[in-house]
């Protein structure tokens, strides 16, 4: 009977002991994801998180149309809801969905781009690391414009924060935020080769965003000196193929989407129609179409929509379903760079009878097949302002060109009032996102007028 | 005559179960030679059948048969021993006769004597920590799919809400108030001893005929035996056993039919518009056009079908004196009261109990489980926007109002039979009496999307579920007092939803086509080993102790394919070539624990409960990846000590108190202490896949706690006929696992960390009450109130916080320190409406009312903006109670619950869609001075609505068959009896929905405590009218 006793003692014990050697297995290690620590060991790993900027990029166009056309004269959301009527009436809340959600997208591509910053020593290939540290200041470059210019001062973020780096949390003035900007696509310019895959950047793509920088801090010389090394590049000779026939020369830079891809697919064109989930935004408004010179065809054509007169035309879906979209977003293209060109030989005149302004005002005008500028006649810039008006129609383009072009207060005002809203100064910036202001610890503060 | 057809008819029915009752009698112990023999009957006087007879100290036993008389040898001096489930163990002492009639009484409380408490079981006069017994008497006849819905009401301290009552739905599930900010507050479901999860499918899976009891452990002392996962309360769950003697089959079935009960201030009517003159209504096209087109559809009656319900369970239990067994089968329908929403559920489960040897015995519980549930596949408040005027389809008589011009001609090709659209039958000129080629004529429609009956009956969404649930036990009796019990288990659940949305199903055609499969599985593994010791020490010192080592581990898979652009419906599974996206991931997850627990008697007046775990979990950080959760909680039955003498009628008084720390790792996901790196795409040509982190990693990553102090009393007056039971708590809930929102410059919005304090106070009162008790009538009422009190104390620096789940309707909560987790935020209207000649067309759409209501200006600045937003309301219930009664009179009993919920509110936004609430600003007449007075009404109050309801929840009569009656047909018990769930069910007046109760639950938004109690694709509340039988043979 005893014997029995220390035998089941000893089974029993044996069990115990068995389930405390299963300890070891809390530490269990992701199946379908890659901890951190092994990372960023390698050229190879170093491109992948290059790559991953472009990801995040894909972030950005999404419902960026809302804060700038649909805040400008162009477009409008047909049915007025939610945060959507926000935008149009001038009433934008700083808890605006959309609001918040560019802030993260622009940030989130700021920190790929730091990440890949701070990795780089591991690149062993000096070309590879020149290419690499350039596409990241780049992005870096790009994603600080899209929010200097949206919300003013924000946050200057030169390296990976963490959330209790406070320091970084402050606003930091524009100016110095658009020197920043500079200074990345000065450098991205010499680093970056000119030419990569279609959808990465290039020195081309560098020199051309850092002539609008320019403009924007009113360098024009810099600006032209920037611009004039834009040259790898030539108007499309069809309007329609500028956007129907994806990676053509005419396009500097675009953040390219895939058709019928849930994970790589947009949803702007799909929102853009009255099938729309938030039933037709960016709607083209009658202040827009009145304005259209009646010359206008072959522009038109491809402006509106053929099936409904007040949607956009421009990102048509192919995909078999039409919410998962492939169109590319094009960041910029070489018209505006010939417009820009224009603008920056214009500096701060209101006219320029410069033949080199004037000749890459007509190339694209030709292109439109509408009237050219010939001597004694000069360009003026409501003349210019009037094209890139219509030769950039929502392409995000039209809000800050009234800011750069000074015109923003008048024509704001005229079409809030017609549009039966009030337009005032303060509207020119969107709120900083109140969840941001929340969690800054008082860092952040809000901008006047919200 | 009425009598004696009555009884033949009863005879026929019955004599169709002797075919199964000789079955009973092959199982029936053969007689020997006997010297004692009698009957055995209850209290009324019927014979009882299947009582075990044991002649004490031997191995000499037997059973009653159908007429209550035994047969045992026995000798004089011998005691007899008999024992029944339900009854009073009663022990005769055999003496010179040799006809013994034994009467047994039916004790309801010796099975409430005992209660489960986790890891082991305790007399309910020496529990010290705050636990709640519902014993399964009637539950298994409410005419209800799940055994979540048949609690409500049951147990104080729960709140048990309907959010969503389509078929086989779960409700939302909170034991004394939401703790945690961004995760699961769902409690633990134990399912006779294993902890399954805090997974509302387990409540699914098991047939509420199988369920012997349901504790819910409610305080932290109590929880924490369970450690890291026991704050959020836990609800057990213990199924029956096989009961010794011969074999027996219990047959119970019910068959309902549920309806919704109307409601009138919900979805316009067609007369209410052609009948309102304002405006010159009459004078307008649309109103002409309407009279013309002549059609009425009442969208809800479409939309709420009803449906029927039906139950059939079949167990048979059993078994010798050292092997019993329980086995059932079940099958369950519920066909919803919603449009095409089903719910079937297959469960079989085997109980097996054997001993093997004196000192060893095992068990195994095998529980196989099959649902398939029909989802509505669209939001209710899309089911009922539609307008009145519109027809379901095409007929002969409408199809010359189809605009064949609009759109590129879009509707060309209708034709009679299709789905009717509102767009169809736009521009329509009155004068030529026929649609206007030119697009031109007069609009009725309100909506370009696809009619709610295409969208519904063009898509078919299943879930299909699995589940095997699986222990066995070994028991070794070391000693007379120590055992070791070895438990070995687990569950495994296999998940696959099925979606399908045709051609027809949205106004996007073929581009808005879906077929997607997500299949997931998990296989959960328990093993658990426990020492037990049991001993009374000089008949004071009563001590009973458990130890354990516990481990359990979790493997889970999910993998997803999606698919668009079908260009029709012949195909409905996924070609390769309509993919769009497929994915498929695995996780591990690992818990070793050790647990421990002394309770301590004083001569059962002076109680002490001890307990403590220590938890491991893979799925912390190195710094915290163990944790300890200890408890005490004190006792005093002071009714036992000599002073109370005096007060005799005192039966009971225990004073109480415990605290407790228990623990939640509830939501989160395997690795998230980890900073993870995951593959993305790009559209980029050539190598396209990147990599980037998707989360901060947190190496302190470590459990939520909870604190928690129980006073409570129990007071029995006048031998328990009258009771009160009281507790009050503090539930301190800190270092919660917070999704918490940190500034995007980071790259990130949130990051788990453990911040926060959440507190939940409130109190629960049960009132018990045995009005009459007598031979042939006995009344038993109770009532329970729980009040709870949810505060976010402190929120890590983001107090103030707003969050919106839509940017459409982007409505806002706010998280303010000092108010509960979530409160609806946003401007108060002034009552004011706008004045109808404002607006461009004040009568139109029919039902529609103005997007927009004029605010109060809150802070006087004379300007309307963000600063005068204020809180409105918040979706927590301030006080729950229900009231219960059980009257029994001869052979008719009688059942009535009613129970109720006040100090809620919800956000109804579906008076939004029904309304019509789309006239925007463009939509105002030029002269309309007050554009900056109004905001749109779901900013506002307008949409905060009362949630509180009342309801007479169950309703059932029955009538039991005398055994006289039955006996002859082998048949040992007959119930029939009728039964109504919500046959009353009172809402506020300013409620406008369907159900106050609901809550959208449907994606993480919408699920995050932050915002939570936003409604308007909820189900209805329905009404059921049931007819049931329990057949015992």
């Amino acid at each position: 009977m005893k014997n029995k006793n220390i035998k089941t003692t000893i089974g029993l014990l044996a069990i115990i002991l068995i389930q405390f050697g299963c300890s070891k297995q809390l530490d269990l290690a992701p199946l379908s994801e890659v901890g951190d620590n092994g990372y960023y060991q390698n050229g190879e790993q170093i491109e992948e998180a290059v790559i991953a900027i472009y990801d995040g990029m894909q972030e950005i166009p999404l419902r960026e149309f809302a804060l700038t056309e649909m805040r400008s004269d162009n477009a409008e959301s047909k049915n007025q809801e939610g945060d959507w009527a926000q935008f149009q009436s001038y009433t934008v809340e700083p808890t605006n969905l959309a609001v918040g959600s560019y802030w993260l997208a622009n940030y989130n591509v700021i920190f790929r781009a730091n990440k890949v910053i701070e990795n780089l020593d591991v690149v062993e290939s000096a070309d590879d690391k020149a290419q690499f540290e350039g596409e990241a200041l780049f992005a870096r470059a790009m994603a600080h414009f899209n929010l200097v210019r949206a919300y003013g001062d924000v946050p200057l973020i030169d390296k990976v924060v963490i959330q209790t780096d406070e320091d970084y949390f402050s606003r930091v003035e524009s100016s110095e935020v658009l020197a920043a900007i500079d200074a990345d696509l000065a450098s991205a310019a010499t680093l970056l080769p000119a030419s990569n895959s279609f959808g990465r950047a290039t020195s081309g793509a560098a020199n051309a965003l850092l002539g609008k920088v320019r403009l924007t801090t009113k360098d024009y010389a810099g600006a032209k000196a920037a611009l004039n090394e834009v040259t790898a590049y030539g108007l499309e000779s069809n309007y329609r193929d500028v956007f129907y026939n994806e990676g053509n020369s005419e396009v500097i830079f675009a953040i390219r989407y895939s058709d019928d891809d849930a994970n790589e697919s947009q949803d702007f064109s799909y929102e853009m129609t009255a099938l729309g989930v938030r039933a037709g935004l960016n709607y083209i408004t009658a202040d827009f179409t009145a304005d259209l010179d009646t010359n206008e065809l072959a522009r038109k054509d491809v402006i509106y929509s053929p099936t409904n007169e007040r949607e956009c035309g421009k990102y048509l879906t192919q995909s078999s379903d039409n919410r998962l979209c492939g169109n590319d977003w094009i960041v910029i293209r070489y018209a505006d760079v010939l417009l820009m060109r224009a603008e920056a030989i214009m500096g701060a005149a209101d006219q320029t009878a410069d033949q080199g302004a004037i000749n890459s005002y007509n190339e694209v005008r030709q292109r439109a097949g509408m009237s050219l500028i010939s001597a004694p006649d000069v360009l003026t810039k409501q003349a210019l302002s009037e094209e890139r008006r219509v030769e950039l129609s929502y392409e995000n383009h039209r809000f800050y060109d009234l800011v750069r072009f000074g015109y923003a207060q008048s024509v704001l005002t005229q079409h809030a009032s017609n549009t039966g809203v009030n337009f005032s100064p303060t509207d020119l910036l969107l709120p900083i996102p109140q969840a941001e202001i929340n969690v800054s610890n008082g860092k952040l503060t809000q901008n006047p007028g919200y | 005559m009425s009598r004696i057809k009555f009884k033949s008819s009863y005879q026929r029915l019955f004599g169709i179960l002797l075919l199964l009752g000789s079955f009973v009698m092959q199982v029936t112990v053969a007689y020997g030679q006997n010297s004692v023999t009698g009957v055995v009957t209850n209290s009324s006087g019927s014979a009882i059948y299947g009582v075990t007879v044991l002649v004490k100290n031997s191995k000499v036993g037997t059973f009653t048969d159908e007429n209550g008389k035994f047969a045992i040898d026995a000798k004089k001096g011998d005691a007899l021993v008999f024992s029944f489930s339900g009854f009073k163990t009663v022990e005769v002492a055999v003496g010179d006769q040799n006809e013994i009639a034994v009467q047994m009484n039916e004790s309801s409380e010796s099975l409430d004597d005992v209660v489960v408490i986790g890891y082991g079981v305790q007399k309910r006069s020496n529990l010290t920590g705050s636990i709640s017994k519902v014993k399964n008497k009637g539950l298994d006849q409410i005419p209800i799919a799940r055994v979540d819905d048949a609690l409500v009401g049951q147990v104080a301290g729960i709140n048990i809400q309907q959010t969503n009552p389509s078929a086989g739905e779960a409700p939302n599930i909170r034991i004394r108030g939401q703790g945690s900010i961004s995760f699961e507050s769902f409690p633990l479901i134990v399912v006779d001893g294993i902890a399954v999860g805090s997974d509302a499918d387990y409540l699914a899976s098991i047939d509420m005929n199988d369920v012997e009891s349901v504790e819910v452990l409610k305080d932290a002392a109590s929880s924490a035996i369970y450690g890291s996962r026991g704050a959020n309360g836990i609800i057990m769950i213990t199924t029956k056993k096989g009961v010794e003697g011969p074999t027996k089959f219990s047959y119970n079935s019910f068959v309902g039919i549920k309806r919704v009960p109307k409601r009138d201030n919900v979805v316009p009517r067609l007369d209410d518009w052609l009948a309102n003159n304002a405006n010159n209504l009459e004078s307008s096209d649309r109103y002409q056009y309407v009279s013309l087109l002549g059609e009425e559809t009442k969208w809800d009656e479409v939309m709420f079908d009803g449906g029927m319900i039906n139950s059939h369970s079949l167990a048979a239990s059993g078994g010798t004196k050292n092997t019993k067994f329980r086995a059932s089968l079940s099958y369950l329908n519920d066909e919803g009261v919603l449009l095409t929403d089903n719910y079937e559920k297959l469960n079989f489960r085997l109980n097996l109990d054997t001993r093997v040897s004196e000192r060893v015995s095992f068990g195994v519980v095998l529980n196989p489980s099959h649902t398939e549930q029909r989802r509505f596949p669209i939001g209710v408040h899309d089911a009922l926007r539609q307008h009145a005027w519109l027809p379901l389809y095409i007929t002969e008589e409408n199809i010359k109002y189809v605009n064949r011009f609009r759109e590129n001609g879009r509707f060309a090709d209708v034709k009679v039979g299709d789905y009717a659209m509102e767009r169809m039958f736009d521009d329509f000129d009155l004068s030529a009496g026929q649609p206007d080629p030119n697009s031109a004529g007069t609009d009725l429609s309100g909506t370009s999307n696809q009619s709610a009956l295409a969208k519904v009956l063009e898509r078919d969404y299943r879930k299909y579920q699995t589940k095997i649930f699986t222990t066995a036990y070994l028991k070794v009796d070391i000693t007379d007092n120590l055992f070791f019990k070895q438990n070995i288990g687990g569950d495994m659940k296999f998940t696959k939803n099925e979606n399908w949305a045709g051609v027809l199903s949205s106004r996007n055609g073929a581009g808005g086509t879906s077929s997607s499969r997500a299949t997931s599985d998990q296989v959960h593994a328990v093993s658990e080993s426990t020492l037990n010791f049991n001993k009374t020490i000089k008949k004071v010192h009563s001590v009973s102790a458990v130890g354990g080592f516990a481990f359990e581990s979790w493997n889970r898979n999910r993998s997803e394919i999606e698919a668009n652009g079908f260009s029709n419906d012949l195909i409905q599974t996924i070609p390769a070539s309509n993919v769009t996206a497929a994915v498929a991931t695995k996780s591990e997850e690992a818990l070793v624990s050790a647990l421990s627990r002394l309770n301590y008697s004083y001569d059962d007046k002076y109680l002490l409960s001890l307990s403590a775990r220590w938890d491991g979990s893979s799925k912390f950080g190195p710094d915290n990846k163990f944790a300890f959760f200890p408890a005490v909680s004190l006792g005093w039955n002071m009714a036992r000590e000599d002073f109370m003498k005096s007060f005799a009628f005192v039966s009971e008084f225990k004073l109480r108190g415990s605290y407790g720390l228990s623990g939640s790792n509830a939501g989160i996901g395997e690795y998230d202490y980890i900073g993870l790196i995951q593959p993305v795409g790009t559209a980029l040509d050539g190598s396209n896949i990147g990599y980037n982190p998707i989360n901060i990693s947190n190496s302190a990553l470590g459990w939520e706690k909870l604190k928690e102090t129980n006073f409570g009393f129990e007071l029995g007056l006048y031998k328990n006929r009258f009771g009160i039971s009281f507790d009050i708590y503090n539930r301190t809930s800190s270092d919660l696992l917070l999704n918490l929102p940190v500034p995007s410059v980071t790259g990130f919005n949130s990051a788990l960390v453990n911040k926060g304090v959440v507190e939940n106070n409130g109190f629960e009162l049960e009132l018990i009450a045995r009005p009459i008790q007598s031979r042939r009538i006995n009344w038993t009422t109770s009532a329970l109130f729980t009040r709870n009190e949810n505060t976010l104390v402190d929120f890590a620096g983001a107090s103030g916080l707003l969050s919106s789940v839509d940017d459409k309707r982007p409505a806002n909560w706010i998280a303010q320190e000092g108010n509960p987790i979530s409160s609806f935020y946003g401007y108060v209207i002034s009552g004011e409406q706008i004045d109808p000649s404002y607006l461009a067309e004040s009568a139109w759409p029919i039902g529609g009312q103005s997007q927009d209501i004029y605010v109060k200006d809150l802070n006087g600045d004379g300007v309307i903006d963000t600063d005068d937003q204020t809180i409105l309301g918040d979706p927590y219930p301030d006080l729950i109670w229900s009231w219960n009664n059980t009257i029994t009179f001869a052979n008719f009993d009688f059942t009535m619950m009613w129970q109720g919920s006040h100090g809620a509110q919800v956000r109804n936004i579906s008076s939004q869609y029904i309304n019509n609430e789309f006239s925007g600003r463009q939509d105002y007449t030029s002269d309309f001075p007050d554009a900056d007075k109004v905001v749109q009404r779901i900013f506002t109050n307008d949409d905060i609505q009362d949630a509180e309801y009342i309801a007479l929840r169950n309703l059932n009569v029955g009538y039991t068959f005398g055994r006289s009656m039955l006996n002859k047909a082998k048949i040992s018990g007959l119930r029939v009896y009728i039964a109504a769930q919500n046959l009353v069910y009172l809402m506020s007046d300013g409620y406008t929905g369907y159900n106050p109760e609901g809550v959208d639950l449907n994606n993480d938004a919408e699920r995050n405590p932050l915002t939570y109690g936003y409604q308007r694709r909820t189900a209805p509340i329905y009404r059921t009218f049931s007819l049931g039988v329990n057949l015992n043979f």
